[in-house]
């Protein structure tokens, strides 16, 4: 019984990174239509930065998420103005070919720049945790989901609590109608995958602190995250959030089932897209249509 | 019997109820217009209809056979075509090529070849009034040219029944009175005609009764001149102000003497 | 243009079957000049492939509009169907490459009836998530090689799998033609035009759907096999890469969707570009880089593909582009 008590909590714990990780790949593809398969490698980016601080300046990684938020945002910001704009209006298949080209560039510069070694980042407190009987709570992952939370709760203020995130919105519903009202759609667009890039920055950071980082362990997470926001719903923060956490109990209470290993973890992304498409496309909170 | 029966059909949407009891029946040579205010359910009906959603309750029967929960390519098959308020044409081809896709698809037991389906879309063409632009891409065409199209290409079908959902809409006077002219064109020709309409014009111009949906349930049923004075219809398009007061509508109902002439 | 591209067209064709042949002893010995050498078969083979593969996906993804971006696992499953049979169970090669198509077919029938009912991005990525899981699957299967992957026994003719894989690029195309000639061809437009309009006038659209996504499995599996055999070797990463799906997409986008000969265009085009930035090594960071940046001019400046210019419809001029961009962008 503690053995499954152990398993949730795992479960949760994991959830948090999901969450982290699903919150900018959900804002952008809400808002924007666009799902970015480069979100994966946007992720990683904001790992070797908070990677080099530890190293170079032996930075508290948690402390780093600040800084990968801020350079994730600017990398964003050029990416989309620069970049994906010109490509806003097309066909779906274009902008998912573009954003997986970005892929290739952003992870084959990551291989030129750091080589294809796997980098970890290990604080003093890595390993221990809270005791609680025969279960045991690692700090650092309770770290990580706090985080996640707190980051889904900046993402819920900015966006129904300021004029910016009104716009936002606005653009998600109509960008027509919100061009009439005076909303410059360029920078929206850019401020919005901005936004995106700056969460999976801190997301990055936060899976430095649990595993070792390498340029094409992004990849798995832009799945994860699609798997993530089928799950919970588009359109809505908590429905990235009960997402997130329903697919870390999912995968952790799934790897331990007879016969699965730690090598099926895409594909119990896969089964889980599949089954929500078909038994309830909306997701677990989404909203109908 | 009737070509087309309704009955006790509902439809709901969450916690919209589209449709609610709606009973009517179309019988051979019949031209059936439906009207009623926007949001009524009218596009909601054709939709069950042709098979695009599936009623939660009540039957639809295509001669005495039960055709709820019929996949759409099959009702196309047995003789029901339909065209849609928002044109749907095929883009990337000609009006020709549009048009013969009717023809290829959706015959009731031929299974006609590429050649052969054009060869008939060439026929179809000219009762529309578009054989003269039947080699042009779809994108040259004009609003009015295109609800022809849509016409066209589900008379290719050769079907015994058509639904028309609003070919009027966007049409100015002129035009209005060109495509009425094609509807008695194709009703004369034996099939069988659904229309749901705005412009009232075409109600009393050429159907030979109406139905009215309000809400989703019908309110009125009858020859089109009764239907248009009856007071619970002025209600709901008006509101209550012109049917209690009895003042008169801004639209002048029909006078005597207009009717199904040509 | 457009005369002296069909010629060009037609020399590179007789060239591409006939040089091979003088690589033969016979050829040799009478005195014909050596036209190829293992290098240029290599390349040959690899394109010929990517016109089955990027064919293939122009059936689902440009002739019906659906976009699939798990292809790669039909590719992969007949190059494992071949491994097992003819690497563990020692059939004859000729019969495990007949089964192939069948497996890959059957696979496409068991995913495709659910995963066809969804549209635009959920489509794409349920179709990648078939093509990574199915990758992953098989790469955890101890009878089927695990990680260490799967040996085939070597056979080593140049030639014959140059001309197998011809065979097999000239049977998709020809597969693509004919059904662009058919009622079935026209179907799928209309599906891609305009769904809900197709099932009105009477198209079948599961039915449809689905016969595409087998039969583009069918000719995948077709290049797997060969490509098992032909590399003695495969493995998860070799036959189940998600890049390489990527590239078939990127031959049939940028050569032309829904064309015939776009697909081929594109192959041969895409393909001679990545090896030459490769320089000899197919996996090195720079092609990468390359592949995405080509990616990304490729969608952005020319998305309804070369074969525009080829038709004589368009010309490649600073207005196509800016036009081009115009109605793309924010």
């Amino acid at each position: 019984m503690s053995q499954f008590i152990q398993q949730v909590i795992l479960g949760l714990l994991l959830g948090g990174v999901y969450v982290a990780v699903a919150l900018g790949f959900s804002l952008v593809w809400g808002i924007l239509n666009i799902v970015n398969l480069a979100h994966g490698a946007l992720v990683i980016v904001g790992a070797y930065i908070t990677w080099l601080l530890f190293t170079r300046w032996h930075i508290d990684p948690f402390i780093t998420l600040p800084v990968d938020a801020l350079a994730l945002f600017v990398i964003g910001y050029a990416l989309q103005r620069g970049v994906i704009n010109r490509l806003i209006r097309a066909p779906l298949l274009f902008t998912f070919l573009l954003t997986f080209g970005i892929n290739l560039v952003i992870v084959s510069l990551l291989l030129l720049i750091f080589t294809g070694d796997f980098r970890s980042v290990t604080p003093s407190y890595s390993g221990s945790g809270l005791e609680l009987g025969s279960v045991t709570i690692p700090y650092i992952r309770v770290a990580g989901l706090t985080v996640a939370l707190v980051l889904a709760g900046i993402l819920w203020a900015i966006l129904n609590r300021t004029r910016t995130g009104a716009a936002i919105l606005a653009v998600g519903a109509d960008r027509d109608a919100a061009q009439l009202v005076g909303v410059d759609l360029r920078h929206m667009y850019a401020l919005t995958f901005a936004i995106g890039a700056a969460f999976a920055g801190v997301a990055g950071g936060i899976i430095t602190t649990f595993q070792s980082i390498a340029p094409t362990a992004g990849d798995p997470y832009t799945l994860q995250a699609f798997a993530v926001v089928i799950l919970g719903g588009l359109g809505r923060v908590s429905a990235t959030v009960v997402g997130g956490l329903a697919f870390g109990l999912i995968e952790v209470l799934g790897q331990s089932a007879p016969g699965l290993s730690s090598g099926y973890a895409n594909a119990i992304a896969f089964v889980v897209l599949v089954v929500v498409l078909v038994v309830r496309p909306r997701g677990l909170l989404g909203r109908l249509a | 019997m009737s070509l087309l029966a309704l009955r006790d059909l509902g439809k709901r949407f969450g916690g919209v109820n589209a449709l609610t009891d709606v009973s009517f029946a179309v019988d051979q040579g019949d031209v059936l217009g439906i009207i009623g205010p926007n949001g009524a359910g009218k596009t909601t009906l054709l939709n069950c209809i042709s098979g695009l959603y599936t009623p939660d309750t009540g039957d639809i029967r295509w001669e005495a056979a039960s055709i709820r929960g019929l996949a759409p390519y099959r009702i196309a098959r047995l003789g029901i075509g339909r065209t849609f308020q928002i044109v749907r044409p095929f883009p990337s081809m000609t009006v020709r090529e549009n048009t013969a896709m009717g023809a290829l698809f959706g015959r009731p037991g031929a299974r006609l070849q590429p050649g052969a389906a054009l060869k008939e879309a060439d026929t179809v063409l000219d009762v529309v009034g578009l054989g003269e632009k039947r080699n042009y891409p779809v994108l040259r065409l004009t609003v009015p040219d295109r609800k022809r199209l849509e016409v066209a290409r589900g008379l290719a079908m050769r079907p015994r029944l058509l639904l028309l959902d609003e070919v009027m809409a966007g049409l100015n006077q002129v035009e209005v009175e060109l495509a009425l002219e094609m509807v008695r064109r194709v009703r004369d020709s034996g099939v069988t005609i659904v229309l749901i309409e705005h412009v009232m014009k075409v109600i009393v111009g050429v159907c030979s009764r109406a139905l009215v949906l309000n809400f989703g349930r019908t309110l009125v049923e009858g020859p089109p001149a009764d239907v248009l004075k009856d007071p619970r219809v002025i209600e709901a398009y008006l509101g209550q102000r012109y049917a209690r007061d009895q003042e008169p509508p801004p639209y002048p109902p029909p006078q005597a003497g207009e009717g199904n002439e040509k | 243009m457009r005369r002296a591209t069909v010629a060009i067209a037609t020399v590179g064709l007789a060239y591409m079957i006939l040089a091979p042949l003088t690589s033969i002893d016979a050829a040799q010995q009478a005195g014909l000049p050596l036209l190829t050498d293992k290098v240029w078969f290599r390349i040959a083979t690899t394109v010929a492939m990517f016109v089955v593969l990027a064919s293939a996906w122009n059936i689902v993804g440009g002739l019906t509009g659906y976009a699939s971006f798990g292809n790669i696992a039909f590719f992969g499953l007949g190059a494992y169907t071949v491994g097992v049979l003819v690497g563990i169970r020692n059939w004859p090669f000729g019969l495990a490459l007949l089964i192939a198509p069948l497996v890959a077919a059957l696979f496409a029938l068991m995913v495709g009836v659910p995963l066809l009912r969804l549209r635009g991005h959920y489509f794409a990525v349920a179709t990648l998530g078939v093509g990574v899981a199915t990758g992953e699957v098989v790469n955890n299967l101890g009878p089927l090689g695990a990680s260490t992957g799967l040996y085939l026994p070597i056979v080593r003719s140049d030639l014959l799998f140059f001309y197998l894989m011809l065979v097999a690029a000239a049977l998709a195309v020809l597969t693509t033609w004919v059904i662009l000639r058919t009622r079935f061809g026209y179907g799928l437009l209309a599906i891609r035009e305009n769904e809900e309009a197709a099932a009105v006038i009477g198209v079948n659209t599961n039915f449809y759907k689905v016969a595409a996504f087998c039969i583009a499995a069918a000719l995948s599996g077709i290049a797997g096999g060969i490509f098992a055999q032909w590399n003695s070797f495969i493995n998860q990463e070799l036959v189940f890469a998600v890049s390489d799906n990527v590239q078939m997409i990127l031959m049939a986008v940028i050569g032309g969707a829904g064309t015939v000969l776009g697909p081929v265009a594109g192959a041969v085009v895409l393909e001679l570009i990545i090896q030459t930035l490769a320089g000899g090594g197919s996996g090195s960071v720079y092609s990468q880089i390359g592949l995405g940046v080509l990616l990304a001019v490729c969608v952005i400046f020319i998305p309804r593909g070369v074969i525009d210019f080829f038709g004589g419809r368009s010309r490649l001029s600073l207005r196509y582009l800016r036009e081009t961009l115009r109605e793309t962008s924010a």
